[in-house]
């Protein structure tokens, strides 16, 4: 392997400057490899429930997998979807950014209802979910789109959070001062987790994170199906509450602008259920408008375009080019490229479950096809596409994948 | 109001006229079973405008909420058992608490007439083993949306083949995030990403064409 004879830092440099090449829609020296995971393959190395409550043995396990496993940028989640916190405080940029996810101990600080936990609701060895509820009234739109920050705040965090239930009285009051204990921790744990990375000469990509307005709706007020239903039965209140949703999550994304932060991470739910024309009347225009004043800020976008994104896909064609990375979960990358090559830095190609079931040849036979169509002309990042790996991937898998990259991605 | 109009308002997704059909044919004297068949169709063809690409996710979601809505009324009047289609054990896998998929699976499967035993979530092997061994259905159906639920449906297959019952049952998995791949590891007859598509691999397993 030609990587081993660099130093850390060289590996460091030379790997991050692959990553933003190619996000500039530019030919890096070779094509990344980005992995993700909410917890899953590194329970190789702890429980779940460790992962989730213990950041030393979070930070080990992280190590682990990229010594083992050394790739061009490792991201590993271990927190769960905390976004509507970080609205909720989306006027105090010095707390917002903080407790964007919720780890475990926040968990136990706040009794949120929207996430169950290893070692809690959960067995030890699982990994961490995000259920969601139904916590507003379609009665509430209105109030929803006439003051969101109050309206979370006030109404949704005591019927969300069981430590929230009553405002002001000693136990929320504890619970809040908790969650700032936790978040500090956590903060320190990003911090350290990173520099562990660094020392072996893996990058992290700069992150700040945003939401989209629907999403924000499904996810954390209407559970998914209540936002779809919503759709049909209140369209105009669903619109008004969306638009109203921007601007705080604007305010969210850019509260890590000043610490750094580049790209701002948005996964996406809803959007493979919707038709074009419900997401073009629904989802689009707000989360547009959102990707597109980041980008004008300075920040650009990685979206997770969960599921299938097929019949949007020209959609992304409205927005700058070069605004940011379209990371695809089932969406035919090659597909996509077509239709955004030299508009939109791709991302994805690999299923886990051919990492599960395939042997490494096929995997390597995979990734040398693959490759052949995605590496001309740069602004290709491969990923396995679904933002987390099984365990139970053979280790000789995930090697042929790093092997088969390093063979055919150079330029 | 005739059981046409039913179901072209079902197939068009009009709740409201849906349901007060449905009202209104009962106070006529419809006999429930026409309505419930009615029903069958109208879902049939939302299956096919969802093949199609007409019809999206959201388009499912509405419909599995219409469909229930019309059970709330129908069920009640229900005099006669129905004579199901085949009966299903149905249950998202142990570790992975995530059901939208599994309901619209339901609400699908029950209005083409399949029986549905509903395990819930987070169900472990065992239970599902004892589920098949109590009702004998035609097939088991396991759902799963994260990636961790692959190896819980690899070990209820193993765990019915000890037991003894692997060749009782036909298996089908499903899930946003199960394909070809998943159903060889897991050991599975079948795979759906969709509730259309367990729908109808259902029908096919028990040979009964799309």
């Amino acid at each position: 392997m030609v990587g081993e004879l660099k130093s850390p830092e060289e590996l460091l440099k030379e790997r991050f400057e692959r990553v933003e090449k190619a996000i500039g829609l530019g030919e890096p020296d070779r094509v990344p490899l980005i992995i993700f995971t909410c917890g899953d393959v590194l329970r190789k190395y702890a429980t779940g429930y460790e992962l989730y409550f213990n950041y030393d043995r979070a930070r080990e396990a992280s190590v682990k997998f990229v010594t083992e496993y050394p790739v061009d940028v490792f991201l590993a989640a271990l927190a769960a979807e905390g976004f509507i916190f970080a609205l909720a405080f989306s006027n105090y940029p010095d707390i917002a950014p903080s407790i964007r996810f919720w780890t475990g101990p926040m968990h136990d600080a706040l009794g949120d209802k929207y996430t169950k936990w290893p070692g809690r609701e959960l067995p030890e060895d699982s990994v961490l979910q995000f259920i969601g509820g139904q916590f507003m009234d379609v009665k509430e739109y209105n109030k929803l789109s006439d003051d969101p920050v109050a309206f979370v705040n006030e109404v949704i965090f005591p019927r969300a959070c069981v430590n929230l239930e009553k405002a002001g009285s000693s136990k929320a009051n504890a619970a809040l001062i908790r969650l700032g204990f936790e978040a500090s921790r956590y903060l320190r744990f990003l911090g350290e987790s990173a520099a562990d990375l660094a020392k072996v000469g893996i990058p992290s990509l700069p992150l700040t994170f945003a939401y989209a307005p629907l999403d924000f709706i499904g996810d954390f007020l209407r559970y998914p199906t209540g936002a779809l239903i919503d759709v049909r039965r209140y369209p105009d209140e669903v619109k008004r509450a969306c638009e109203a949703l921007v601007e705080p999550i604007i305010k969210v994304a850019l509260s890590l602008k000043p610490a750094g932060a580049k790209y701002a991470f948005i996964p996406l739910h809803l959007n493979e259920y919707l038709s074009p024309k419900l997401y073009n009347e629904f989802y689009w225009p707000t989360l547009r408008k959102i990707i597109v004043e980041l980008y004008e800020q300075g920040i650009r976008s990685l979206v997770f375009f969960e599921g299938w994104h097929d019949p949007h896909l020209e959609t992304i064609l409205e927005l700058p080019r070069g605004w940011g990375i379209a990371y695809f979960e089932k969406t035919d990358v090659r597909k996509a490229k077509k239709i955004l090559g030299g508009h939109t830095c791709i991302m994805g190609g690999v299923p886990p479950s051919l990492l599960l079931e395939a042997t490494p040849d096929k995997i390597e036979e995979y990734v040398k096809s693959l490759l052949g169509e995605m590496k001309p002309d740069g602004g290709f990042i491969l990923s396995p596409g679904v933002a987390d790996i099984p365990r139970a991937v053979p280790h000789e898998n995930l090697k042929a994948l790093i092997e088969a990259v390093e063979k055919y991605g150079r330029y | 109001m005739s059981l046409e109009d039913l179901i072209d308002a079902f197939v068009n997704l009009d709740e409201e006229k849906v349901l007060r059909i449905v009202e209104i044919l009962l106070r006529e004297g419809k006999d429930p079973t026409e309505i419930l068949e009615a029903c069958r169709r109208a879902t049939a063809l939302i299956g096919e405008r969802f093949e199609r690409g007409e019809y999206f996710l959201s388009e499912l979601v509405f419909a599995s909420e219409i469909f229930n809505g019309v059970m709330r009324i129908v069920l009640p009047e229900l005099k006669r058992e129905v004579k199901p289609t085949g009966k299903i054990v149905l249950g998202t896998v142990q570790g992975d608490i995530h059901d939208i998929g599994k309901n619209i699976f339901k609400a699908f499967a029950e209005a083409a007439g399949f029986r549905i035993i509903d395990l819930g979530v987070d169900v472990p092997p065992e239970r599902f083993v004892e589920a098949v061994r109590t009702h004998s259905p035609d097939i088991l159906g396991m759902s799963g949306l994260l990636t961790i639920s692959y190896e819980s449906m690899k070990k209820t297959v193993e765990a019915l083949r000890e037991a003894g019952l692997r060749d009782k049952v036909k298996i089908i998995i499903g899930g946003g995030r199960v394909d070809e791949y998943v159903k060889r590891y897991t050991g599975a007859d079948e795979w759906a990403d969709n509730a259309m598509l367990g729908v109808k691999k259902c029908r096919e397993m028990l040979g009964l064409g799309g």
